[in-house]
């Protein structure tokens, strides 16, 4: 979706305070909205605000007014200020748009119509160049063009139906695409997270990257970045303002696609062993980002961050349900740097009271169905003795069997009560595991169900000790980064 | 300084001779083997006076890029009547070997004590601007190309983590009776590159191939700078 051979440009006069306003809106304009859909005013359906249509052709208007829309010939007749103007216009009208957007001194413009640079076709060169200049003339927000603009999840400005409108926030989201933006979105509300703001970027001809993140790092809903890029329009930009956001919040980058450059001389060694994918690694760890390669790795990713308790300590206590499974789960969470430590002569002793050590295991890793399966009492005693245990500073990660979650949920229940008080009382990631074909897992469908059931209690759920490794262990070294770069304040030079 | 780069812009060249190269670095700080331009023998003997013996000749000419393969290179002279004699058969050798290379006469350098090889180099990125590398030389990084990336401008501690990013790190530890590189004395000239690369947006690549990493500092041996293509 990324814009090719389009002038890169960064409009440096966007005064703060409109992008505010345009990226919250209270009214918004919907430019161009056809049936037989009207998919921009339905999007709009939960939004608290107000809407306006601008509409010239005759035929659509029965379909704007029947969605309690009132229409407008132009965007200057509109009896109100407008902070947001959606334009869906094809590409050859946007001047006219543009100029009455100005014209009404609109707060800034989202921009889905397409047709610009990313065709390489001149007069989409043209045209995009044009609303470049009236953006850096009038100073004017916008986003893309060729994207699908914002989302707001508290005032219900969505780009997609099934984004979520409601109170609080957690995560924003920066997306060159249109798809991965929603993706990300979803697949994060999926585990209950809320994700507070959503931007799908487009051709970033006027605001860039760097400005999103800049944003996002600036708004107090905003407890965790998650960004999907393909190239920058700014790239010095971005490594300053990506330096600056990373210690303050954590920032996933999700990098797709390889470089467009590819056709430069190169005279030197260094030169033609400066791969696009070496250079972006360099940049992601260097800034302190957390890079990923997958949705999947990135939605993970934000679970663990926004889930679970922040902590850079690595010793876990491993609790799964058979000796297999004992010995997978060690495997993985080592593999991901993490420690299984052995647990003091008291712990033990006080397990060895109840533990069921036929066909079972306390020496961490547990292996625990024998004593766990059928009741919670000894859950409770297990997790009062983990939380007293300092050989273990870094949480626990659970397996967690859906068996009996047909016949309902006390069981579950229980388990998430006592799993919820560890977690309160120590202050440490409890992360919950309930792989696929695990026999303690019942049958897929109810699996899956489980599995929401216990992301919508709040805690960070993976389908396999691997997912679950790998996200609580790129959440532990960001924490160690974050550690590592506040202890040690940067010298200031004389 | 301005000079070496002016002089090569106005002779409409890029790519500089490894003498100005090595001045250049010099200028900025950055430790490098000393090299001066003789364009006659008895000029020649007046350079290595001055660096001291024992000297390195090698042929300098734009027209020729692998100095060796032409008897382009001398190493180990320690005299004046050696420096004389070994000054005109490279000559002759290179001029038989490249007839019609333009031959802008002989450097001298400082002939350093071997020690580790590594590379030390920049380039600049078209999305992020200077970058810079770090690896072991030879096979590390021409085969195996076990290199690590930093942006400029780097911090202290990007230059210590490149330094231990690279899977042959522990060569500069020391392994099987070798000594351990000084490793502050090459983040430090890793820093140094930076802040260079930092300062002068007109060079575009940089390679210092080898830089000779000792149990008590680094020298950089050989260096080739890479001039912008945009004259500013």
């Amino acid at each position: 979706m990324s814009g090719k051979n389009a002038k890169i440009g960064n409009a440096g006069t966007i005064d703060p305070a409109r992008l505010h306003r345009a990226l919250n809106p209270r009214t918004v304009a919907v430019v161009g909205d056809k049936g037989p859909n009207y998919n921009w005013i339905t999007n709009l359906k939960e939004f608290t605000g107000k809407v306006f249509s601008v509409q010239l052709d005759e035929k659509e208007l029965p379909g704007i007014l029947e969605r309690g829309v009132p229409n407008f010939r132009s965007l200057v007749d509109i009896p109100e200020d407008i902070d947001l103007v959606i334009c869906a216009v094809p590409r050859q009208v946007t001047p006219f748009i543009m100029k009455d957007a100005v014209a009404k001194g609109v707060g800034g413009i989202s921009m889905f119509t397409s047709g610009f640079a990313e065709t390489g076709e001149e007069i989409g060169v043209k045209l995009q160049q044009m609303i470049y200049d009236t953006c850096a003339e009038n100073g004017m927000p916008l986003v893309g063009p060729n994207c699908m603009g914002i989302y707001n999840r508290r005032l219900g400005v969505k780009f997609t139906g099934a984004q979520e409108q409601g109170e609080g926030g957690e995560v924003g989201i920066v997306s060159q695409s249109g798809t991965h933006g929603i993706a990300m979105t979803i697949g994060s509300q999926r585990l209950g997270v809320k994700v507070t703001r959503a931007i799908s970027i487009g051709n970033a001809v006027v605001l860039n990257e760097a400005d999103y993140l800049e944003y996002m790092l600036n708004d107090p809903d905003v407890r965790v970045i998650s960004m999907y890029l393909e190239g920058v329009r700014n790239g010095r930009k971005f490594f300053e303002v990506l330096k600056k956001a990373t210690r303050q919040k954590p920032v996933i980058i999700w990098r797709g696609g390889r470089s467009r450059a590819g056709a430069r001389a190169v005279r030197s060694h260094t030169g033609s062993l400066a791969s696009d994918d070496a250079i972006w690694s360099a940049l992601v760890k260097q800034a302190g980002a957390i890079s990923v390669d997958t949705l999947e790795d990135a939605i993970d990713t934000i679970a663990a961050l926004v889930l679970a308790p922040a902590t850079p300590k690595r010793n876990l206590a491993l609790v799964a349900m058979t000796g297999g499974q004992s010995v997978a789960i060690t495997d993985q969470f080592e593999r991901a740097g993490f420690e299984v430590p052995e647990l003091s002569k008291k712990s033990y002793d006080i397990l060895g009271e109840f533990f069921v050590t036929i066909g079972g295991s306390y020496r961490n890793p547990f292996d625990a169905s024998s004593t766990i399966g059928r009741e919670t009492d000894n859950l409770a005693k297990i997790l009062e003795v983990l939380a007293n245990e300092r050989a273990i500073d870094g949480g626990v990660a659970f397996e967690l069997g859906s068996r009996g979650f047909e016949d309902g949920s006390e069981r579950m229940d229980q388990m998430l009560d006592l799993l919820r008080k560890y977690r309160d009382t120590t202050g440490l990631p409890v992360v919950a595991l309930m792989p696929d074909g695990g026999v303690m897992g019942g049958d897929a469908e109810i699996l899956v169900r489980a599995r929401g059931y216990v992301s919508k209690a709040g805690f960070p759920v993976y389908p396999s000790f691997q997912r679950g490794a790998a996200a609580l262990g790129r959440a532990a070294a960001y924490w160690t980064w974050r550690k590592e770069v506040g202890a040690r304040p940067r010298a200031v030079k004389k | 300084m301005a000079d070496v780069i002016a002089s090569a812009r106005a002779a409409g060249r890029t790519l500089l001779t490894e003498v100005e190269s090595k001045e250049l670095l010099h200028s900025a700080g950055i430790p490098v083997t000393r090299a001066k331009l003789a364009k006659k023998a008895k000029q020649a003997e007046e350079i290595a006076e001055e660096i001291g013996y024992p000297v390195v000749l090698k042929i300098v000419s734009p027209d020729i890029a692998h100095k060796s393969d032409v008897g382009g290179v001398a190493v180990g002279i320690d005299s004046a009547k050696a420096l004389r004699k070994a000054f005109k058969e490279m000559m002759d050798r290179v001029q038989a070997a490249a007839p019609g290379a333009r031959i802008e006469g002989i450097s001298v350098q400082q002939m350093a004590t071997p020690g580790t090889e590594v590379i030390v180099g920049a380039t600049t990125d078209p999305q992020f601007g200077p970058v810079m590398m770090f690896g072991l030389g030879g096979v590390f990084v021409e085969v195996l190309k076990d290199v690590a990336f930093r942006v400029v401008p780097l911090e202290p501690r990007d230059a210590r983590q490149m330094v231990r990013e690279i899977r042959g790190f522990p060569i500069l530890e020391g392994v099987r009776g070798g000594a351990a590189a000084d490793l502050g004395a090459l983040e430090s000239l890793i820093l140094r590159v930076s802040d260079f690369m930092s300062q002068h947006p007109e060079i575009a690549e940089l390679d210092l191939n080898p830089v000779f990493a000792y149990p008590n500092g680094a020298l950089a041996v050989d260096a080739r700078v890479v001039l912008t293509e945009a004259a500013s």
